[in-house]
This record gives C-alpha cells, structure tokens and sequence, in this order.
C-alpha cells in the first residue's frame, strides 16, 4: 500500500517524527514500507480497506517509549492509533478509522507481571494474548480459568477495552477488568482506582476507591494509552454440569428467552448463556456450497431445514453450564431443566467435569482457540465479516421482534441470517454477523447497505449496538441522541481537555479532536 | 594421534550439530508462531483441507511449497488468514520459518534419528 500522510502533515513533518520515532524504539521496531502497511489492513475489509489504511507503524516496549511518542507526536500533530494485538477482526482488526494515522502497536509488551492465585486476578500488559495467559497459567500450575472470546488469538486488555465477551460467568470482559495504567495524551502517567495510591495494597482487588472512578472511560475510547490492566479471573470450580439441546422452530427463541432470562437473573444460571441459530452452528462445521450452490440470494428455508437436519442442530441450539459443587450443579440443573420441559420434550445431552480431569471441550474452561475464524469460510472466496450486536431486554417479546427485524433485512440484502442471543442479568446481546467474500463487490456493497440499515432500523426501536467496525462508528454514535446528543459533547469536552492537539485515535467510538469534527458535522 | 583424530571428528560433526540446532529453532519458531491455526486441527489446517484436500491440509507436511509464496502469504494474508506484521513475526522468524516449510526441498543434512 502507497504512503497516504496523516491528514494536515507536510512530507517533512512525516518524515521528521518517522526519524524521531526511530530514534526512540530503533528502526526495527518502526515499520513505514508498503508492505508494512499492508501487514496493518483491515483484513476482513467490507469494501476498500486501504481508504482507511495507515501510513506507518511504531513499535514501543517500554512506557517511557510510549511517553515519548506522545511527545514526538504531540510536536507535529502526528494521529497515533494504539492497539494491543490487532486480533479484533470485524470490527477493523488493527486498522484506524481515518486514513494516514500512526499505528501504535503494544504487542511488543508481553509481560505478564503478576497472577494472584488466592484472590484470583492478573496484571498484564497490551500484547498478553489469551494464549499467553492461558499457557502461563497451565505452565505454573495456577488453578484459575479465564473467560476466552471466539477469537483466542486476541489481547487479553484489547478484548476488554472494547467490551469483549464470552459465554462464561466472568464472560461480561469489562466488568471484570481492576485498575489499569494508563499513559495519557500529554505523557503523563495514572493509575485507576486503588493504583492510585502509591503504596496500594489492593489495586487489583476493588473496582472502585476514593473519589470517580475512570476504568471505563478509557474503554472504547480514545483518551489515554493503557499499559497495565488488572483483570480478575474465575477460581477453578470444583465441578461443571452442562446441559445442551436443540430447538426446532424458529419461533422458540421467544418462550427460551423467557425461560432463561429469569433463571439467569437470580443466578440459578450463574454464565451469560447463548442461543444461536442453525446456520451459525453450520458456518463452524461446513461451508454454503455444501448446501446450496445458487451464490445469489439468501438460502432458501426448505434448504435450511435441510441442512440442520443432516447437521443434527436445531433453529436455535444452546447450553446452560453450572460451576461448584456437584450437590448445587444438579440442583440448578433440575431447575432449569423442568422449567423449559414445561415448552418442550426436547432431550438435554448432559455432561459432567471434576476437577482433576483434562480441561477439555467439557469442562467449561476458557481454553484459547481461533477455531472460530471459519466462519468467515462460509460463502468462500477471500471471506470477511462484519458484526452488528444491540443490546435489548432480556424478554423474549424483545428476542422475537429483533430476530424478524434483523433476518428480514439479512435476507433482502442477500445474506444467510447468523444470530445468536446472550443472555445477561437484564440485557440481551443480540449478536448477528454478516459473513461475505471480499472479492464479489455486490456482495460487500450488499453488507454495507445492510449494516446501514441494521443500525438505524435498531435505533428506531430503541436498541443500540454495543461494539463497532472502525467504518461504522460515527453512524452508532450518531444513535445515542438524547437532549441533542449530550454524550457526544460530553466525550469531545474531554478529548480537547486530555488531548488538545488530538493525537490519539481520532475518530475512535465517533470522538474526534476538534481539529477533525467538521468530519462528522 | 589420538586427540588429532578427535578433533578431526569434532571439526566434522560440528556443522551438522549447528544444522540440527538451527532446524530445531527453525521449528520451535513455526510452533510458536503458526501452529494455533495450522496444528493438527487448527483452524488454518481443516480451511486448507476444505478448499485443497484434506492432503494439504498439514502445511508441516506439505513438500510443495515456496519460499517467496509463503513470505508473499504471511505479509499479505490469503484467503481468511490475516497478514503478519514485522512485529507479530519479525524478519528473522519468517526465515526460519520458510526454511522449516521447505526443508524438504533444501535439507542436505542428515535427519535427526
């Protein structure tokens, strides 16, 4: 990819802060060659991804590295787009959101630098992927299991900023996360909550101390660098219990959503539990052709019905997994397994794990893996996809409504709907994914129409999406309009306040410095 | 007599020793870096037994393949497989890897036992 320069910057200036950057991390570690820029594409791109495409990247180890990239960028009005991994595909990978910004890659810093076994946290640094965390803690034999994303490939601390999520009962990733370090624009250094003291001893253990609280300011935002998180994780349970079945019909997702919900909500079901349909469960194990070979159009139903049934999985397919002592298991296993027979004869497989046994599929262990990304197979060619998941309430009158709403327009816009329900205390996550082939433009173009609509349809409703490809952030945040949009100004008066000469991440959640918001007027 | 004959023998072994040592890095590199997709039922391996066959599914098996196809893989991606930057895997790495990827093609050394 040709050099596009950061909005505004001379060549000169470009090239002065590329020299002081090298001089800072040392010329391995800045990366400004076509091919490099290439290496930091959007690579599951629904259209053009160099339009948005970077024009270098700078490498730090160290935070006094960080603070003085900030100061060179800082100097010249350089954009940097700090990321962890760059494993948030769909939504951008590492990709910024304005063409010609600086990528500031973290990975580079790896180090875990504290697991707690008796209080159950960890503190690590951006380029900790789950890999690492989960080989470490098998490798010392630390009896603590972590909450793992489909994509195991990504940063523990990028995967929580941006409000990653499982299915396990810490998989709700931000609620979990326990003081942070974090550099902001003008270099200086803080510590969140109890780290804010110098000696604190508990700065991985309370959310919260004296005075507000800024944790979750800087996720899915753009006002400070985050070195350090603290992030709690799940003390092993002496047992699980998983029940798993299939539903048939469409229309189940209403009554399984009013089943479930309450059960979750006074912890009978203790992890935030998923429905997901049947065609989500196929893209994991085949690709389209195998069932339907027109490319044009959604699959058609009789195809559909077809296809799960060979597959033996259900219009929605789920699993309700219990943690602790084996009497409680199959206490809340009972509960739960006469409250959806009073719907349903559907038969339950039921399987069990002891501690001491291998943390396998069964166990209910985050276990790290990218067995997920085949999705993106589904309708071949170079696949991508594209998410879009708003959050509603936890009713099925809610889930049946936005499952009709979001398939209609999957299909009018030539898509297989892929959906599946998270089950929180009070919220669904209704996660649908839009699953494409890069090179057939119709059908990116196809996406984007639908993705368009999708947000505002759900806006009108009441529903709002909680996450964001890079190339739809302005359009969501556009839909959090109360008394004018307040939130939006709430979040520039502090970009210009931490970060007046905009250098960190412009655009990011819809928040752009000053400099740049005639962009979004 | 004796110690010229041993030393002899050391200065023979010695490039065949350092062979091993490197392909055994040259391999420990391509675990650490490829082998979460492209294990034996890695995500990037059932991909590739998708759309190629299940024989070429294994690309630790595979004996067909090229130097400067992989390098052209790993930074631009191909198909579902995102690009690797230069820090995920740096220049040294790659090389190690493409030489544990084409070994068969290149390797004049004797095989480990």
């Amino acid at each position: 990819m040709k050099l596009t320069l950061p909005r505004g910057i001379t060549a000169r200036a470009f090239d002065r802060a590329i020299q002081q950057f090298t001089k800072v991390v040392g010329s391995k570690w800045v990366l400004a060659t076509d091919e490099d820029r290439q290496t930091y594409l959007d690579a599951y791109a629904p259209g053009n991804a160099e339009s948005y495409g970077p024009s270098a990247a700078v490498a730090p180890q160290t935070v006094e590295e960080i603070q003085a990239i900030l100061k060179i960028a800082n100097e010249h009005k350089i954009p940097l787009w700090p990321f962890s991994r760059g494993k948030n595909l769909g939504y951008g990978g590492s990709a910024p959101c304005i063409g010609g910004t600086v990528m500031l890659d973290l990975s580079r810093m790896k180090r875990i630098l504290e697991v707690d076994e008796k209080l159950a946290y960890c503190l690590v640094e951006p380029g900790v992927g789950f890999f690492d965390l989960y080989e470490h803690l098998q490798a010392n034999n630390i009896k603590l299991w972590m909450s793992i994303p489909a994509n195991g490939w990504g940063s523990v601390i990028g995967n929580a900023m941006d409000r990653g999520l499982s299915y396990t009962p810490y998989g709700e990733h931000s609620k979990r996360v326990c003081g942070m370090e974090v550099v902001l624009p003008n270099g200086d250094l803080v510590r969140t909550g109890m780290g804010a003291m110098a000696n604190s001893s508990a700065w991985q253990l309370s959310q919260h101390a004296f005075g507000p609280s800024w944790d979750q300011m800087f996720m899915q935002s753009n006002f400070g660098v985050v070195t350090k998180m603290g992030l709690w994780l799940m003390p092993e349970p002496e047992a699980t219990l998983s029940l798993s079945t299939s539903l048939p019909k469409a229309e189940d997702i209403e009554w399984i959503i009013d089943v479930l919900a309450p059960l979750r909500l006074r912890g009978v079901i203790q992890h935030d539990a998923n429905v997901g349909n049947g065609i989500r469960a196929a893209t994991l194990r085949s690709t389209r052709d195998e069932w339907y070979r027109e490319r044009n159009g959604p699959m058609p139903q009789a195809v559909i019905d077809e296809m799960q049934k060979k597959l033996g999985v259900g219009a929605w397919n789920f699993s309700v997994r219990f943690y602790g002592y084996d009497e409680v298991n199959e206490a809340n296993a009972f509960i739960v397994k006469a409250a959806i027979a009073k719907h349903t004869d559907a038969e339950f497989k039921v399987t069990r794990w002891h501690r001491g046994e291998p943390l396998g599929r069964d166990s209910g262990a985050g276990v790290p893996s990218v067995n997920a990304l085949q999705i993106v197979n589904w309708r071949g060619g170079r696949g991508g996809h594209i998410g879009f998941a708003p959050i509603s309430p936890a009713t099925g009158a809610h889930a049946i409504k936005q499952y009709r709403a979001a398939r209609k327009q999957y299909e009018e816009h030539g898509f297989d709907y892929f959906g599946s329900f998270t089950i929180r205390e009070r919220h669904l996550n209704h996660v649908t994914l839009c699953v494409y082939d890069r090179d057939d433009n119709t059908m990116t173009k196809g996406a984007r129409d639908l993705m368009n609509i999708l947000v505002k349809e759900a806006a009108a409703d009441g529903y709002g999406e909680y996450r964001a490809h890079v190339s739809y952030m302005d359009a969501i945040a556009d839909t959090y309009n109360y008394n004018d949009h307040a939130l939006w100004r709430l979040n520039e008066t502090l970009k210009d306040a931490l970060d007046p000469n905009g250098i960190l991440a412009p655009g990011k959640s819809g928040i752009y410095p000053k400099a740049m918001r005639e962009k979004r007027a | 007599m004796k110690t010229t004959a041993m030393i002899v023998a050391m200065l023979c072994a010695l490039p065949v020793s350092l062979a091993h040592a490197d392909s055994a890095i040259d391999k420990q590199t391509y675990t650490a870096r490829c082998v979460k997709c492209h294990g034996e039922s890695g995500t990037g391996t059932v991909m590739l037994g998708r759309r190629l066959g299940k024989d070429k599914g294994m690309l630790e098996r595979r004996t067909d393949l090229q130097s400067a196809f992989v390098r052209h893989v790993v930074r631009n991606g191909i198909v579902s497989m995102p690009p690797l930057t230069r820090v995920e895997v740096t220049d040294d790495e790659l090389d190690a890897i493409l030489r544990y990827l084409t070994r068969s093609q290149t390797s004049s050394t004797p095989s480990t036992p």
